[in-house]
């Protein structure tokens, strides 16, 4: 819907004018309205998009130049859904007690049996049940008999009345929006935006006006190649001081400099793949518009095909479905830290009659039902559903509720306030929110770096995006936050890194994540190369971050996230790293370890660690690889202190068929051991001690900021061949010390093998182990911490088997000696 | 003439300043320049593929419709005629989303074109007898039984005399008349349809009579001279502003403006010719104000980059790219047609001016290994590639930009911080440099 800014309610009420003869000529209506609508942009996406391991949104350069201000942590978001052409409120929120809703409704009424309840006497539509699933979250407010006073049935008119907030009957030449806006300070530019073509009435103020930004991508301004760079610099210098020319020509200026600047801020917004579907896509592109922060507060989406006037039905459950679908893609490409920011409001120029029609339609009506979607919603039903009692054929529904009461609840309860003077007089909150903006983000500063010692603990799950905390996964470009201190014995003060066991599980494709500190820039690095729908487990040593938190960012498809925490880091005294000469503590293939049998369905053993290839009676946790080995069915591990009972963690998953290792950190229980148990079918499991940590031992944990020591990748040096050998220096380099090291923990990403291979690390100057790190199968790439000691001349070595493949290794941080 | 006033003359009435044009007109007085751009006359055929609705081709001849006329504007001898069927399209307004026909939405256009300079009376009572307006405004369903008053409102409000010269009785009233003047189905044809045509006695500005709908054009463009001089002013305040610049009601120096070119309509009997041509001899459209005061619509933009590039229609299918700039030619947005200037600025609208701009200079170098259209760029004998100056002028030239200083050195700036990246010229400069030419303030605001 796009009303011109201009509009008055004369000549909207001119566009209102229903077709009563069919045009003799059969006009592709279909292809007319795709050219009319479609429009530019959609051939005209410039630039690839970001391969997997595309790093940033863009460059230093460039954000400094056009960056617009992020929103404050309390600085409330919402986002406007419109339901163009008059939503059916009876078939969205349907009154399933209510005979004269069956009686007035007929044919196209929902039956009982088909309504997702909400309570005794209303539920959703069928094709809601993500919105159903919100609502029993309590984050949904179901606002029932919105209207307003002398309606006016026409589209146009009523939709101009919505826009503008006012009922005075002026011509509306502002919007509730624009006017919010005046009274905002600072730029307007990515203040306030549509996801469309054109700006509707709502987004203009007095003396400000939001920005509008084609769902299908941004064309001009949104390059990054130098001569684009250059070209957008010496555009902008048009507006660089008054021309002399008028005030139309520095109009323009700076308009073409508002083009630029919108372009470089939000192209990297379509630089990963978006759907067609209308709303699904706007509604994307609004969240990642969220995302990229660049201080936005309003924004506004829309789409129509609601003015069923026949054939309702199908069309109508389509819409519904569109909306429901549009609603989970927001939330899942959301970053958790906007999470409690945002809101989400719909709006619809009216509702329809009460009675259909005899064409399996509805006609333009009155009182309608909205939604007030959101974390900080208290979820429930407000105003009043009117009722049905006595309305003939020609009968509209009274209402309740004027719909400036939620403009009014939005501003106040969500917006910073200041209702009454954007909508020109006091409407009734309806005081739909449960807390105010920002509950829980993370504030203050990331701490700095410090030397820390090592604290394991019973792997305890702290994130998990298919339950615990989204419910949803996370979108391509979308950053989960984990509040990592505070929670599975990990104290919430003194902490300067957390261990952690970073799984993904039932991605859509393939991807990466990423892990950092909360606060930092996001680095070049991955951490875990995600397959499409595999589960698959890597361990993180990551510095904790702002509020004691980590990110978790997945670059393209959907992926679930599951992350354990196995132990910590803190600045008090603890255990300390000594790494040693990789020992097999157990092999179920031969009987190394005590057992010869693969663990079966459930099956556990305890593993003896402590006094074995070194590790001493104070021994607190142990570093270990674990492999899986050929096993029969899709399953996982989990590793934990012997005596005590098996958490809800996981520390390597495989599918049948693999060799899969992980490193794994474990603290020491029991007679000092550890327990494995595999969950599905039957594995053999190889363990080897890379290392030990215990209070005698020398090295203290220091996180870096990821440094990049090894990429093999076309440009830079050639891929690793067969049977061959790396070296690698770690220290002096990337911010490791040159000396005083013992080891280095380094996140190694094997890219592209070309055969099933497996890669060792190991010191410098030493034999090379007969123990493998990670098991790249020809064609995936995979990744894997790995803890090394470091040998001879302050370096490490990198072995491929078979095949070649790139090679990524990046240093995280590092053990003193 | 005046070369700065020429130049001005020659933007506002035949889209661009062609080199041929400043040849022929520069030795001309001011008068006998306007009269070579206003001379000329006769009927223009339209497209055969245009005469008649083709079943399932609907939207094939609808985007034809648009190429074929925007190459027109680009083409013809005289494109002052474009120009002034589009102020009728835009003043008449009917919308082929609505109508739904090539053949009703083409005669209509015919009519603009064929009686753009004619009178506006006949202009007036003919296309409210033709089947796109009937249609657009309602009036087929304006019967008796039933009355619209889409069209009569309209008729008033936005076509002659301006709101506030009527009343809402007046309107209840020209509905009444108008009723019965609606299609015939079978032929989409214009049909009275007498059965369904209000004859009983109608009072309309206080006059009681059986009134016919074309009696009310007649009453408010002749009978009444008092109507008639306001229709005259209505209709010349639009007209200064589509070719000069806007007008502020109220204002005595621009209330003068009205006045004095509303005579010149009013004395002429609403002859269009001598109106124009009264503006366009009139000092005050050469003032500063006037030449900065237009900022060009979505369509002159298009037809502008066109001709300074060369390309056509066929090339660039600018009916994609005119609507992310907010404006389709045969498509108003409603019935009081496009506005100016401010309503065409958005970040949004020019994203678009700029696609096309760029569009446009990918084609060039795409489309052409030979290097033609970029030749008066890379003219070794001119110095170009030691001299970044020399390259912005050259590109200056060839869109005939009166550039600001401010818009120069940013131009300039381009070129040298482009060389100073690299030693040789590549493809990206001339590239880079034309598509900022083309979104330079000075090549809108013109």
């Amino acid at each position: 819907m796009s009303i011109d800014p201009d509009i008055s309610t004369a000549d909207a009420k001119r566009l209102l004018t229903v077709r009563e003869h069919l045009s003799p000529l059969e006009l592709d209506r279909r292809r007319f309205l795709q050219m009319v609508g479609w429009g530019v942009g959609a051939g005209a996406l410039g630039g690839g998009l970001g391969e997997v391991f595309a790093p940033g949104l863009m460059s230093n350069r460039m954000r400094e130049a056009y960056a617009a201000t992020p929103i404050g942590a309390t600085d409330g978001i919402v986002v406007l859904v419109g339901f163009d052409g008059g939503v059916d409120g009876l078939n969205m929120v349907v009154p399933y007690t209510n005979g004269q809703y069956y009686a007035q409704h007929g044919t196209i009424a929902i039956p009982a049996n088909q309504v997702l309840t909400l309570n005794g006497s209303v539920g959703l539509h069928p094709s809601l049940p993500y919105l159903k699933t919100l609502y029993d979250r309590g984050e949904v407010a179901v606002v029932q008999g919105v209207g307003y006073e002398d309606p006016d049935l026409s589209h146009f008119s009523s939709m101009a009345l919505w826009m503008y907030g006012k009922n005075d009957g002026l011509m509306p030449s502002t919007g509730w929006v624009g006017r919010w806006l005046d009274g905002m300070a600072g730029d307007d530019l990515f203040r306030a935006a549509t996801v469309g073509y054109s700006l509707p009435l709502s987004m203009v103020g007095d003396v400000k006006r939001g920005t509008a930004i084609p769902p299908w991508g941004i064309g001009f301004g949104g390059g990054s190649e130098d001569h684009d760079l250059q070209l957008y610099d010496a555009m902008r210098e048009f507006s660089a001081s008054p021309s002399g020319r008028g005030e139309w020509h520095d109009t323009v200026a700076t308009t073409v400099r508002g083009v630029i600047d919108v372009g470089q801020e939000v192209s990297p917004v379509f630089d990963r793949d978006l759907p067609d579907n209308n709303l699904v896509r706007q509604m994307m592109v609004a969240a990642r518009l969220i995302n990229a922060d660049l201080g936005l507060r309003v924004i506004d989406t829309a789409y129509g095909g609601f003015d069923t006037h026949s054939s309702q039905p199908q069309a109508f459950a389509d819409l519904m479905g569109e909306f429901d679908a549009a609603l989970k893609a927001f939330f899942t490409t959301l970053d958790d830290r906007f999470r409690t920011r945002v809101t989400i409001m719909t709006y619809s120029e009216f509702g329809r009659t009460s009675w259909s029609n005899d064409s399996e339609g509805t006609d333009h009506g009155t009182s309608n039902n909205q939604f007030i979607i959101g974390a900080g919603v208290q979820g429930g039903l407000y105003g009043q559903q009117p009722s049905l009692n006595g309305l003939d054929r020609w009968d509209r529904m009274p209402f309740h509720v004027d719909f400036r009461s939620m403009y009014t609840s939005v501003i106040d309860g969500w917006l910073g306030g200041g209702a009454s003077t954007v909508l020109g007089s006091s409407f009734p909150n309806l005081n739909v929110f449960k807390q105010a903006p920002g509950q829980g983000v993370a504030t203050g500063s990331v701490p700095a770096s410090a030397l820390g010692d090592f604290v394991g603990v019973t792997p305890y799950r702290l994130y998990d995006s298919r339950s615990l905390n989204r419910l949803l996964p996370l979108g391509a470009g979308t950053t989960g936050e984990v509040q990592v201190t505070g929670a599975g014995g990990v104290p919430a003060s003194g902490v300067t890194a957390v261990a952690l066991n970073v799984t993904t599980t039932l991605a859509t494709g393939t991807s990466a994540f990423t892990v950092w500190p909360t606060g930092d820039p996001r680095p070049d690095l991955t951490n875990l190369v995600v397959p499409a729908t595999r589960a698959v487990p890597n361990l993180s040593v990551v510095k904790v971050g702002k509020g004691g938190r980590v990110n978790v960012f997945n670059d393209q498809a959907e992926a679930q996230c599951v992350v354990d925490v196995v132990g910590y880091f803190r600045t008090s005294a603890a255990s300390r790293l000594q790494p040693i000469t990789p020992y097999r503590a157990l092999d179920t293939r031969n009987g190394t370890g005590g057992r010869s049998t693969p663990l079966g369905p459930n099956g556990s053993y305890d593993v003896t660690v402590r006094g074995l290839g070194g590790v001493p009676a104070d021994a607190e946790s142990v570093v270990l690889n674990v492999t899986a080995v050929f096993p029969t069915a899709t399953s996982w591990l989990t590793v934990w202190p012997a005596g005590q009972a098996k958490p809800l963690a996981s520390s390597l998953n495989y599918v049948a068929g693999q060799v899969v290792p992980n490193s794994v950190i474990a603290k020491v229980g029991t007679n000092g051991k550890v327990s494995i148990n595999n969950a599905n079918g039957s594995v053999n499991v190889v363990v080897d001690i890379l290392g030990y940590l215990s209070p005698s031992s020398p090295g203290r944990h220091f996180p870096v900021t990821p440094a990049r020591l090894l990429d093999t990748r076309p440009d830079n040096v050639a891929p690793i061949g067969p049977n061959s050998t790396r070296t690698i220096t770690v220290t002096g380099v990337g911010g490791v010390p040159a000396s005083g090291v013992s080891a280095v923990a380094l996140n190694v990403v094997a890219l592209s093998p070309t055969a099933n291979t497996f890669i060792t690390v190991w010191p410098n100057g030493e034999t090379r182990p007969n123990t493998s790190n990670l098991n790249p199968r020809a064609g995936a790439g995979v990744s894997n911490l790995a803890i090394v000691k470091v040998g001879s001349q302050g370096k490490v070595q990198l072995y491929n088997q078979q095949g070649t493949l790139d090679a990524l290794v990046d240093v995280v941080g590092y053990f003193t000696t | 003439m005046d070369p700065l006033e020429l130049a001005h003359l020659l933007r506002r009435t035949e889209y661009v300043v062609r080199p041929s044009r400043v040849t022929d007109l520069t030795p001309l007085s001011r008068e006998q320049a306007v009269d070579n751009i206003l001379a000329f006359s006769g009927n223009v055929a339209l497209p055969g593929y245009l005469e008649n609705d083709i079943e399932g081709e609907g939207y094939d001849q609808y985007v034809y419709a648009i190429q074929w006329w925007i190459d027109r504007m680009c083409d013809v001898a005289r494109p002052m005629r474009e120009k002034m069927t589009w102020f009728w399209h835009g003043h008449f307004c009917s919308g082929w989303d609505k109508v739904g026909s090539t053949r009703a939405m083409m005669q209509q256009n015919k009519l603009f074109r064929d009686q753009a300079m004619g009178n506006f009376r006949t202009l007036t009572h003919s296309m409210s007898l033709q089947t796109a307006m009937l249609v657009y405004l309602d009036n087929i369903d304006n019967v008796d039984s039933s009355p619209n008053q889409n069209f009569a409102r309209e008729l008033m409000e936005l076509f002659t005399i301006g709101v506030g010269n009527y009343t809402e009785e007046d309107v209840t009233a020209a509905a009444r008349a108008w009723t019965g003047h609606g299609i015939d189905w079978n032929n989409y044809e214009y049909q009275f349809h007498s059965g369904d045509h209000d004859y009983g006695n109608k009072t309309f500005m206080g006059v009681a009579r059986n009134w016919n709908g074309p009696d009310i054009i007649n009453y408010l463009l002749q009978e009444n001279t008092a109507k008639k001089l306001v229709a005259c002013k209505f209709l010349s305040r639009k007209l200064w502003q589509f070719f000069a610049h806007q007008l502020t009601a109220g204002v005595p120096a621009d209330d003068d403006i009205v006045n004095d070119l509303a005579q010149v309509l009013y004395d002429n009997d609403f002859a269009i010719a001598p109106w124009v041509k009264a503006m366009l001899m009139d000092d005050r459209f050469y003032t500063t104000r006037a030449m900065q005061g237009l900022v060009r619509s979505p369509v002159d933009f298009v037809v502008a980059c066109m001709h300074y590039t060369g390309m056509r229609s066929e090339q660039l299918n600018p009916q994609w790219s005119v609507d992310g700039m907010g404006q389709v030619p045969y498509v108003p947005p409603n019935v009081a047609g496009w506005k100016t200037n401010g309503y065409w600025i958005n970040t949004s609208l020019f994203g678009a001016r700029a696609d096309f701009a760029r569009g446009i200079t990918w084609r060039m170098r795409n489309d052409d290994p030979a290097n033609e259209y970029f030749a008066y760029y890379f003219d070794p004998s001119e110095g170009t590639e030691g001299n970044p100056a020399q390259a912005v002028n050259n590109v200056v030239a060839k869109f005939a930009l009166d550039l600001s200083t401010i818009t120069r050195q940013a131009m300039d700036d381009f070129v040298t911080q482009h060389r100073s990246q690299q030693s040789w010229i590549d493809w990206w400069e001339p590239t880079d440099l034309v598509t900022m030419a083309m979104m330079t303030p000075e090549f809108h605001v013109a």
